[in-house]
């Protein structure tokens, strides 16, 4: 039996877990596990929707993530106005909002072909402006009933854990189990040979980079839902987040290799240090030394492990 | 002394009256913003705009503009100073994106005699005039609020703001000193980067909860304290006593509970209307007023008292505000000489 690749992800957030709870002499580990269930939600879906971009191969980044995520959060609120019943219409014009990002996003790179760093960073800074613009930064409180599905468990576990879980099962699916996730494979371990193999690999990247708009958008949907309203700064810490839970997870960076399970570890990971660190007082500076540390010391056992499989 | 934003008609009025000729009629004022993406700096813009037309159409300068940066970068907003000295304008209102970095191109500005004011996060160019608060002041006032309510003291939980900013660094150095030198009973049992925002500072205080004992009292720095009351109530946790900052799903989460159990606190923070303050400091300096170069500018305090006033006058999912009046401003420098 081979070691997986993203059993370095789980492992470190059983680590974090532990240590946090060694403090406490074990004290509040189902407060803990909740929290990270809660707030690992929010970065797997993100990551999930990265990760498929990621797999497209060298250069395939989504920069507008964060935008997305506000901008989607500020309309779907915006257009609910804290009327009862109205979750549903939110969560269509979430994901519309989603649509529309993502195709935004590969119109400027398949017919400007502009690279995609900079399509999405430069396209980023124009749906901020438009989420801007639409509600002047004025944070309006979701719908009571629908803050309390964002908030509430089922079974013990957060609703929102659910949907991640949910995407998660989607996702590996489609990767594993469909001719469009080894088409997304294929295109991403070589584009060229992919194409002469008669892949379409246009519609492939297209379907891609609209399917991690639609997350991002339903991430800001549900984040703004969690927290009590959209903010305009409410996306910028799940930029190099969704980025991190991809690598750390044990994707290649290079693309043509996806793995699901490790976004999943790898987002749990990303709150359980963050608050294993704080519950043992490091500071400011000592906290991002160590989380960068840590993060590159997983990745480096990731991939040896790989380059010997 | 501080009208509530009663809007741009009372303060056009208030200002035609004072300026019937105004010595800086044909004076024009640029305002260079670093940052405009939270709710505060939009509310900044949106007070300054009012501030400023009221002015212009007053006649008491020509030009009030406003320019903010896209990328919070101080290559870019000294680029941005450099441009507002070429298009001439008389006196540049700055909230820095760093305290030193834009120092080279605020000197150049002084250097073609153009007036540089700084506001919130200032400068440290001894040419330029700095209208700064006293965040060091306000992290103790939150520790003397707290052991005024709790004196037999116990566990605190500190919530920052964004690590690097100085003003993150001197609100929590006010909350420590006040501890140490003047009330040993409390402890700071934990200490998270809430990054001024509801959901970050949510997020940081869920994973730091389980591993806290008891905590009787959360100071905070603004923008934080709708977020922090949340990951209790998830915890599952008793309320402690939370310091809120004067945003309105703040105020209004403060209102419900004090009306379902009498809760009771305080809420303090800076008002984004600094920057009205900030243009008629301009506007005097350009008048040919002795105005010393470091004035400072109170904190706006919401206590139990106002709370329902302030909620009235702050917009839904917005920050309390004063819009700052000439009379202000020459308030504030008298004070200052």
């Amino acid at each position: 039996m081979t070691m997986k690749p993203w059993v370095w992800a789980w492992a470190a957030a059983a680590l974090a877990f532990s240590a946090t709870l060694l403090l406490t002499s074990g004290r509040g580990a189902g407060e803990l596990a909740y929290a990270a269930l809660s707030f690992g939600a929010f970065a797997a879906i993100v990551g999930l929707g990265q990760m498929l971009v990621i797999t497209l191969g060298p250069g395939n980044v989504d920069l507008s993530i964060p935008a997305c995520m506000t901008l989607a959060g500020t309309l779907a609120l915006k257009t609910m106005g804290t009327e009862p019943g109205t979750a549903f219409v939110g969560v269509a014009v979430a994901l519309a909002t989603g649509l529309a990002v993502g195709c935004a996003n590969f119109v400027l790179i398949w017919l400007l072909r502009l690279p995609p760093i900079i399509a999405t960073l430069a396209a980023s800074l124009v749906y901020q402006s438009v989420a801007i613009w639409s509600n002047r930064g004025l944070r309006i409180k979701p719908p009571e009933g629908l803050a309390n599905f964002a908030t509430g468990r089922f079974i013990g576990v957060p609703n929102v854990a659910w949907i991640a879980l949910g995407l998660a099962v989607v996702v590996w699916l489609l990767l594993e189990r469909s001719v469009w996730g080894r088409w997304l494979l294929a295109s991403g371990q070589n584009a060229r040979a992919a194409r002469l193999a008669g892949i379409p690999v246009q519609a492939v990247r297209a379907a891609t980079y609209l399917s991690v708009s639609v997350f991002a958008a339903l991430a800001g949907y549900l984040l703004a839902s969690f927290s009590g309203g959209a903010a305009l700064n409410m996306g910028t810490e799940y930029l190099l987040m969704s980025i991190a839970v991809v690598v750390i997870g044990g994707s290649s960076i290079a693309g043509g290799n996806s793995n699901v399970p490790g976004v999943l570890g790898a987002a749990l990971f990303m709150f359980l240090v963050v608050s294993m660190l704080n519950s043992y007082g490091a500071g400011a500076g000592i906290k991002s030394v160590l989380t960068g540390t840590i993060i590159i010391a997983i990745v480096i056992a990731a991939s040896t492990r790989r380059s010997r499989q | 002394m501080k009208s509530i934003l009663m809007g741009a008609a009372a303060l056009a009025l208030m200002a035609g009256a004072v300026h019937a000729e105004s010595p800086t009629a044909s004076k024009r004022i640029a305002l260079s913003n670093n940052y405009a993406g939270n709710s505060w700096r939009q509310a900044m813009l949106k007070t300054y705009e009012e501030t400023a037309q009221a002015a212009v159409a007053d006649g008491v300068v020509a030009a009030a503009d406003a320019f903010t940066t896209s990328e919070n970068q101080t290559t870019e907003q000294a680029a941005q100073i450099q441009n507002m000295i070429l298009q001439g304008y008389d006196a540049i209102l700055l909230n820095a994106a760093s305290p030193t970095a834009l120092n080279g191109a605020v000197k150049e500005a002084c250097d073609a005699g153009v007036k540089v004011i700084s506001f919130d996060s200032i400068v440290t160019e001894p040419c330029a005039w700095r209208i700064a608060v006293d965040f060091v002041e306000m992290g103790r006032q939150e520790v003397e609020y707290v052991a005024s309510r709790l004196p037999e003291g116990g566990n605190l939980l500190e919530i920052r703001g964004l690590a690097g900013v100085s003003t993150d660094d001197a609100i929590s150095k006010g909350i420590h000193e006040a501890i140490d030198t003047k009330y040993p009973q409390f402890k700071i049992v934990g200490s998270v980067h809430g990054d001024w925002a509801q959901d970050v500072a949510q997020k940081a205080v869920a994973g730091i909860l389980p591993s806290l004992p008891d905590v009787v009292g959360v100071v905070t720095q603004g923008g934080d304290g709708y977020g922090a009351a949340e990951a209790f109530a998830a915890a599952g946790r008793p309320t402690p006593l939370i310091v809120m900052g004067n945003r309105q799903d703040e105020l209004k989460w403060w209102a419900e509970q004090r009306d379902a159990n009498g809760y009771e606190t305080m809420s303090l923070s800076i008002a984004p209307g600094v920057a009205s303050l900030a243009f008629w400091v301009g506007q005097q300096i350009l008048a040919g007023e002795d105005v010393p170069k470091d004035l400072t500018v109170p904190f706006l305090t919401i206590t139990q008292a106002d709370l329902d006033e302030a909620l009235k006058t702050t917009p839904e999912g917005s920050v309390s505000n004063v819009s700052y009046t000439l009379e202000d401003a020459q308030a504030v420098i008298a004070g200052a000489k």
